[in-house]
């Protein structure tokens, strides 16, 4: 029971976090005017799907690069080896490639691929993985207990590939402005300067402006317009 | 109504975290996804078999090292034809259900792998494997393939 109520007070937090991050981001004007979008606009994942199921092998690439990272976000929450976490991975996409025509929406894809990855994890975890984790106390397999919350994993997978689109729409100096002062540690204005030429005095107005131009690109107000009154019941904010 | 501000910092780190999560899925993992495409529509004319989740370690327990070495079981079930399969380091030893006759081809992302003939009354064994796994299975029920599933 106390085991529940700590899954509960996370979770709260995690989407508390999220919701956060979501109404502080929103930005004026009106949203685009699509809702049910994931990983990107729906649009874009739609014509992904319906290409590589039409054996595009350009768009499938494109699909992978979207949605590995939550693969691996699902992997990781099983304390999956990194071998142990591409064989399962591998297994998913394999699924994926003869499931693509089934998908009756693209809206479905991230859910499909969470959820198929997260029952993969588990059968795998518990009869499929070559080593298991030993605890040299008790002299007995260590349980895998699945931390957190997988819908948090898809929430935040949603989130980051806004980010990524968004700062893709960017002109690429200024892509490059950002990833260099959000690599992690962030580089000084001082190095900036140096990398790039911009006087130190310039850095810290043109990193305002591209934040900003990065909170109002065409990804991100899509990724909060579905916050905006067309989010699916029961599945975003039902704690 | 004044919002409280999600600041440039709060937004900077995020956006790192972002791109720092992309890295992660290395080129070694991105170009085995990719290469997945590969197996499009070439097994979409036969019916597949489903993996059965609550699939146990072979006479696990609490036993010492369970899991180390310990067979593993794998379940199959389809409306006409089922597989049950014991797998450990030295091979693996499979039974089709309704028994009988027939044969089955293990097959990795790379292709197919060793083709096993089921004896009379649906046993067979194949060589070990690793990574994603199906089977091929030609009976008297008719001819199936499993879902992909990972060893």
């Amino acid at each position: 029971m106390a085991m529940r109520t700590a899954v509960y007070q996370r979770r709260t937090f995690v989407l508390c976090f999220d919701m956060r991050v979501r109404r502080n981001l929103r930005v004026l004007g009106p949203p685009c005017g699509r809702g049910m979008v994931h990983m990107g606009s729906a649009s874009v994942v739609s014509g992904l799907v319906r290409a590589s199921a039409d054996g595009d092998p350009e768009a499938w690439n494109e699909l992978v690069r979207r949605f590995a990272p939550l693969v691996l976000a699902v992997t990781r929450r099983y304390q999956l080896s990194a071998a142990d976490a591409q064989d399962v991975s591998q297994t998913v996409w394999l699924r994926l490639v003869e499931h693509l025509g089934e998908l009756r929406t693209p809206d479905a894809l991230p859910g499909w691929i969470r959820m198929t990855t997260q029952r993969e994890c588990s059968r795998y975890v518990r009869c499929g993985r070559r080593t298991v984790p030993v605890d040299p106390h008790a002299d007995t397999a260590i349980q895998q207990p699945v931390t957190g919350d997988l819908d948090v994993d898809l929430l935040r997978a949603e989130l980051r590939q806004a980010l990524r689109d968004g700062l893709a729409e960017l002109p690429p100096r200024e892509q490059r402005l950002l990833r260099l002062r959000a690599a992690d540690p962030p580089k000084s204005y001082q190095e900036i300067s140096d990398l790039t030429g911009m006087p130190v005095s310039s850095i810290g107005p043109t990193l305002g402006r591209c934040l900003k131009k990065l909170r109002q690109s065409d990804a991100m107000r899509t990724y909060l317009a579905d916050d905006s009154g067309q989010r699916k019941p029961g599945r975003r904010w039902s704690v | 109504m004044t919002q409280p501000h999600w600041t440039d910092e709060d937004l900077l780190c995020e956006l790192g975290a972002a791109l720092r999560e992309e890295e992660e899925a290395d080129a070694e993992f991105i170009r085995a996804a990719q290469m997945a495409f590969t197996w499009r529509n070439v097994d979409a004319e036969l019916e597949t078999i489903g993996v059965v989740p609550g699939c146990e370690l072979a006479g696990a327990g609490r036993v010492r090292g369970a899991g180390q070495g310990a067979p593993r079981l794998l379940s199959f079930h389809g409306g006409q034809l089922s597989v049950e399969l014991e797998v450990d380091e030295t091979g693996m030893v499979g039974q089709l259900t309704p028994p009988g006759p027939g044969q089955v081809t293990l097959i990795t992302a790379d292709g197919p792998q060793a083709t096993a003939q089921a004896d009379e009354v649906g046993g067979f064994s194949l060589p070990p494997a690793s990574g994603p796994i199906r089977l091929d299975c030609v009976s008297g029920a008719g001819h199936f393939i499993t879902e992909w599933t990972t060893l």
